[in-house]
């Protein structure tokens, strides 16, 4: 009885209350990472996947994905992908809620279609670019013949630089209202008060935004950028279905080179040695986002 | 404060779990995604799964097939036959499940390390080698006479001299060709690589491209390009030469003369097939299993087929799906089925359903009338090589579809592009 006490103290239950969340953790999610970490570390292939024995070779995938032209090329893709669909995400989406926050008619609703984007299948937004971007039947080359700026059709998907160009342009649509929606979220939090004095201070529109609003924002900023890293640095449907790493291997990502090497060339080691890659990189990351959300909350 | 600092990590780490088990959580999803496509696949199944109810009922063995057709008219014929299979017999009873091509070498790799696999499996010839390398495919050698069989057929499925499955069906590219636009601009028919370039260039006009092949950068490209590199004499091993540079550098003056487009590195042999019969492309290198569709979607469409133009010989690739019988699983009832499913008459009866060349030669040669669209393939088939076999033939094939669309889209010369793939080969096949 005395042991049921003290096991459902206060101190104690909020433990009780992530536990189950915990051991759900640890089955699904780190039996997972550690079955995938020991099988980067063996050297298995067609041949041993079901029989045989699966040797140990240490570091030796990981050496050889560092020599590889196509996993160093997968992941400058991956990084310089990223950060251009970062940069010009959070932009538009930063000025988009920006004019939403702005009493007007109609906002409300607009800023609710312009979510329409991010509720769309990411297949189906991939499919619907693919053909926007075609050389033939394209309506982006239609456009530009129409308005001359171009006399020949451009070769969007089938060259390697504009290829990552397309994909751009494609997850910077789909990411924008994540964007927006999170960050209007955070202009509502600023009181109201705070501009009402600056105002009677004299303050114009740039100095209000740049000495209130962003600062004020930053931990919503913060969040964001680093969510928006996490979201796109995974990124393998839209890649998938629009080039498959195509043309030449030049629109690979982390995640369709790992794909590609487990499931279509069978090497399951090195397939899961690139995965662990792309995971060390966005534990950093993710290490940085705790820091970031706790970091308000000890001052 | 700490306990906050552990609940944010679990929060991240929940984010991050799609990344993590990036290979895993997909498969998931495909596992849900089945049923349904089961379900869509046709009425047929219902009744499958029905009779199995009241068989399995009296005590039957199951008995599983994976495989992966899209085309209602190959599903509904398969479950025809399977059953059939069942109403003739007791002990067993026959299940089907479709399984998306895309994902079919993912699902077998999965099932095999969960040992959870089908007990047979309909599979493209050249992955065969690589299953039997895993051990997952059951010796058949003597249950089956494949004496009839066109040679490439059975060595797709032959390792070290044993026979691990048995071929399904047959097929192999050949050049279909738009006969009214080649009236048109007085052209005859095609025989060689630099008549092939001459008759595509007096085709190609705004709207129409001379010819087109499927040069995705996968299997499915290299099994359209091997036959040009092959016609020179070169093999797939060895490409690094006078011949497999010709191939390439072929191909890529196809693209710069502009009677082919480069937009055939995103389109698959479907969509080529669709450019073909929409009118944008005058002759294209294809399958016979486009036949039924082409027939029912462009009826007034006035094509024919021959061989695909020589270099130095003729040549084409193999295709096609093999049985193979999984070790571990319901052995018996997957031999007893197989010897149903390939007698003569139910083999007339799948091959005509599904626009299929028979792998038994002997049916093959009287299988069509000789006016008939797929006699020009039994004829290709005198001259088609399979890929492989190789347990490491995806290495192989990956290597020569990089090569071939390196040279389309330009990065790379013929020259470049051969040594690469050669080095990559070289390092697979010692």
């Amino acid at each position: 009885m005395k042991k049921h006490k003290k096991l459902f103290r206060y101190d104690n239950v909020g433990i009780l209350f992530v536990l189950p969340a915990f051991l759900y953790m640890l089955i699904f999610v780190g039996y997972p990472i550690i079955r995938n970490i020991v099988l980067s570390f063996q050297d298995v292939n067609a041949g041993n996947l079901v029989r045989g024995t699966k040797n140990f070779i240490m570091f030796e995938n990981y050496l050889e994905l560092f020599k590889d032209d196509v996993f160093r090329t997968s992941l400058a893709n991956t990084l310089k992908y990223t950060v251009l669909c970062l940069i010009f995400q959070f932009l538009i989406g930063f000025v988009l809620a920006l004019f939403f926050s702005k009493r007007f008619s109609l906002a409300k609703p607009v800023r609710g279609i312009l979510l329409v984007p991010w509720m769309i299948p990411v297949t189906v937004t991939a499919l619907m670019f693919k053909l926007l971007f075609a050389t033939d039947i394209g309506v982006i080359n239609y456009i530009l013949r129409s308005l001359h700026l171009i006399s020949k059709n451009i070769e969007w998907l089938t060259t390697p630089g504009t290829a990552m160009f397309a994909l751009v342009c494609a997850n910077i649509w789909i990411g924008i209202p994540f964007n927006m929606i999170l960050i209007s979220t955070g202009l509502t939090t600023i009181p109201k008060e705070l501009y009402e004095s600056a105002s009677i201070d004299g303050a114009n529109k740039v100095q209000t935004f740049f000495s209130i609003t962003l600062p004020l924002l930053r931990p919503t900023i913060e969040s964001v950028l680093i969510l928006g890293f996490i979201y796109t640095f995974k990124v393998y449907d839209l890649v998938y279905v629009m080039t498959s790493g195509g043309p030449v291997n030049s629109t690979h990502m982390l995640s369709t080179y790992s794909y590609k090497l487990s499931f279509e060339m069978f090497k399951y080691s090195k397939g899961s040695a690139v995965a662990n890659v792309l995971l060390v990189i966005l534990l950093i990351v993710g290490v940085f986002y705790i820091k970031a959300t706790t970091a308000g909350e000890e001052e | 404060m700490k306990r906050k600092k552990w609940i944010a990590l679990l929060a991240t780490l929940t984010m991050m779990t799609g990344v993590i088990t990036g290979c895993g959580s997909s498969g998931e999803t495909q596992e849900t995604a089945e049923p349904a496509a089961e379900e869509e696949s046709s009425g047929e199944e219902a009744a499958v799964e029905e009779t199995e109810e009241t068989a399995s009922a009296e005590g039957a063995e199951a008995v599983t097939i994976w495989y992966y057709w899209e085309t209602e008219g190959h599903q509904v014929a398969l479950d025809q036959v399977i059953q059939e299979y069942n109403a003739s017999q007791d002990s067993y009873q026959v299940t089907a499940k479709y399984v998306p091509f895309a994902d079919f070498k993912k699902q077998l790799s999965i099932g095999a390390s969960a040992d959870e696999l089908p007990d047979i499996a309909i599979l493209d010839s050249p992955d065969h080698a690589s299953y039997v390398d895993m051990g997952i495919f059951e010796d058949i050698t003597g249950k089956f006479d494949v004496s009839s069989y066109y040679e490439g057929t059975v060595n797709s499925c032959t390792v070290d001299g044993k026979l691990y499955g048995v071929p399904f069906g047959v097929n192999c590219l050949a050049l279909y060709y738009n006969e009214d636009m080649l009236k048109d601009v007085g052209c005859s028919v095609p025989t060689t690589w630099d008549e092939l370039k001459e008759t595509a260039k007096a085709l190609t006009t705004d709207n129409v491209t001379g010819l087109a092949l499927c040069s995705v950068q996968n299997e499915e490209g290299t099994f359209n390009f091997v036959p040009w590199l092959w016609s020179t004499g070169a093999t797939s091993y060895d490409i690094n030469n006078e011949n497999g540079i010709r191939a390439l550098s072929y191909i890529q003056s196809l693209i710069d003369e502009g009677v082919m487009s480069k937009e055939c590195i995103n389109w698959t042999q479907g969509d080529v097939m669709n450019q073909f019969i929409s009118g944008n492309v005058a002759m294209m290198e294809n399958g016979p299993w486009q036949i039924p569709t082409m027939q029912s979607e462009a009826p007034d469409l006035n094509w024919k087929v021959t061989l695909i133009p020589k270099d130095s010989e003729y040549s084409s690739v193999l295709g096609g799906e093999n049985y193979a019988v999984i070790s571990g699983g319901n052995v018996d009832g997957a031999l007893d089925f197989l010897t149903y499913a390939t007698s003569e008459e139910k083999v007339k009866f799948m091959m005509e359903k599904f626009g299929y060349i028979s792998a038994d030669k002997t049916i093959a040669e009287n299988q069509f009338e000789a006016d008939s669209p797929y006699q020009p393939f039994v004829e290709e088939l005198n001259y088609a090589m399979p890929r492989g076999p190789l347990a490491e033939w995806p290495g192989v094939s990956d290597a020569i579809s990089l090569a071939f669309n390196q040279v389309i889209t330009g990065t790379a010369t013929p020259e470049d592009a051969a040594a690469k793939a050669q080095e990559t080969i070289d390092g697979i096949v010692k």
